[in-house]
């Protein structure tokens, strides 16, 4: 190798040609474009981890709990209210139907068994919720807080049970209900 | 913000293996243009790969694999340059900044070297590479690197002996 190394040493003085300044203008512009992508993938990252845990889910998953919430809330106090109509209706409707030929039955020992024999309790309410709609926000007068207009479709089915005869008395019917939760800015 | 420290890492790497490169690059084109084009797509996929600079086999051999790739993408281009694998009647000649007549000489004779003593010359000389490194991004023994090395080098002063 040493008989080469003068014309090593030549080679070596032989300076090969600088990239254009174009050259370095087009690998930056190549190099920014991919760290704009490189940043957009760990946005997207971010953002898919942001849709499923961070706020926009929280507040959604926080008014359906609380949209549920309330429909429980107001199913137990429609139920409880519905329980003492339906006590009254339940105890009325065949009181009066039965009350006028009581007389007739006076004299029997086994009025006040008819009696009770007639009375319907309740046996068990259910309401379904078969579809909730987002109605979008609004104002409510005077107020700057804004309201998410929840509305609920559900089917109410309440149930009597005449203990004594065992007669069953069911009542379903369709309802809508309107829910205001307030929403809070972040 | 990592990718700024890189940013400015790139530059300061570019510049100084930059020109080897685009002389490696230069030994598969006909023209700078396309050499740059070369070696700014083989650089940019290097960097955004992660790779170690100083992992320079893998660099050249991304240079040479897009070279390659690069000339088979036009027939034409592919054609002309078969006719300077063929080592009768090389034209491509690598660009050289030299001072005087001997330079001149000299880079003339490097341009009429083998195409395969060329490249490992130009890897060898320009780039600083080891023959380990030559071996890898040529995909060669070292033996093979080294001789191939002797080769241009006794080939060069051959030519340049006087008549």
């Amino acid at each position: 190798m040493n008989d080469f190394s003068e014309l090593e040493n030549d080679l070596k003085a032989l300076r090969p040609a600088r990239p254009s300044p174009v050259l370095f203008e087009r690998i930056e512009e190549a190099m920014a474009e991919n760290c704009r992508a490189s940043v957009s993938d760990a946005g997207s990252m971010a953002k898919w981890r942001w849709r499923f845990t961070e706020t926009p889910y929280r507040i959604g998953f926080g008014l359906v709990a609380a949209a549920a919430a309330v429909v429980l809330l107001l199913a137990r106090i429609n139920t409880h209210q519905t329980r003492d109509k339906d006590k009254e209706i339940a105890q009325v409707s065949p009181a009066s139907q039965t009350r006028p030929v009581l007389p007739a039955f006076s004299g029997r020992s086994d009025v006040d068994g008819s009696m009770s024999s007639s009375k319907f309790v309740p046996a068990g309410a259910t309401q379904v919720v078969y579809n909730t709609r987002n109605e979008g926000l609004q104002f409510a007068d005077g107020s700057r807080q804004p309201l998410r207009r929840l509305r609920y479709q559900t089917q109410q089915t309440w149930q009597w049970r005449n203990p004594s005869t065992g007669a069953s008395l069911r009542v379903s019917y369709p309802s809508e209900e309107v829910v205001l939760i307030p929403v809070s800015g972040q | 913000m990592d990718y700024i420290a890189s940013h400015e890492d790139w530059k300061s790497c570019f510049s100084e293996i930059g020109p080897g490169l685009l002389l490696f690059a230069r030994q598969w084109t006909r023209s700078a243009a396309d050499a740059e084009d070369i070696v700014q797509e083989a650089f940019v996929k290097f960097w955004r790969r992660n790779h170690k600079i100083n992992n320079r086999a893998l660099l050249y051999a991304t240079v040479r694999s897009i070279a390659l790739d690069f000339i088979r993408r036009d027939k034409r281009r592919a054609r002309r340059e078969a006719t300077v694998f063929a080592g009768s009647d090389p034209t491509v000649e690598p660009q050289f900044e030299w001072e005087d007549e001997a330079q001149s000489a000299l880079a003339a004779a490097v341009s009429c070297l083998p195409q395969d003593q060329r490249e490992v010359l130009v890897l060898k000389i320009w780039n600083e590479l080891t023959f380990s490194e030559i071996a890898g991004a040529l995909g060669i023994s070292q033996n093979t690197a080294a001789s191939r090395y002797r080769y241009a080098l006794a080939h060069l002063k051959k030519s340049l002996q006087p008549q």
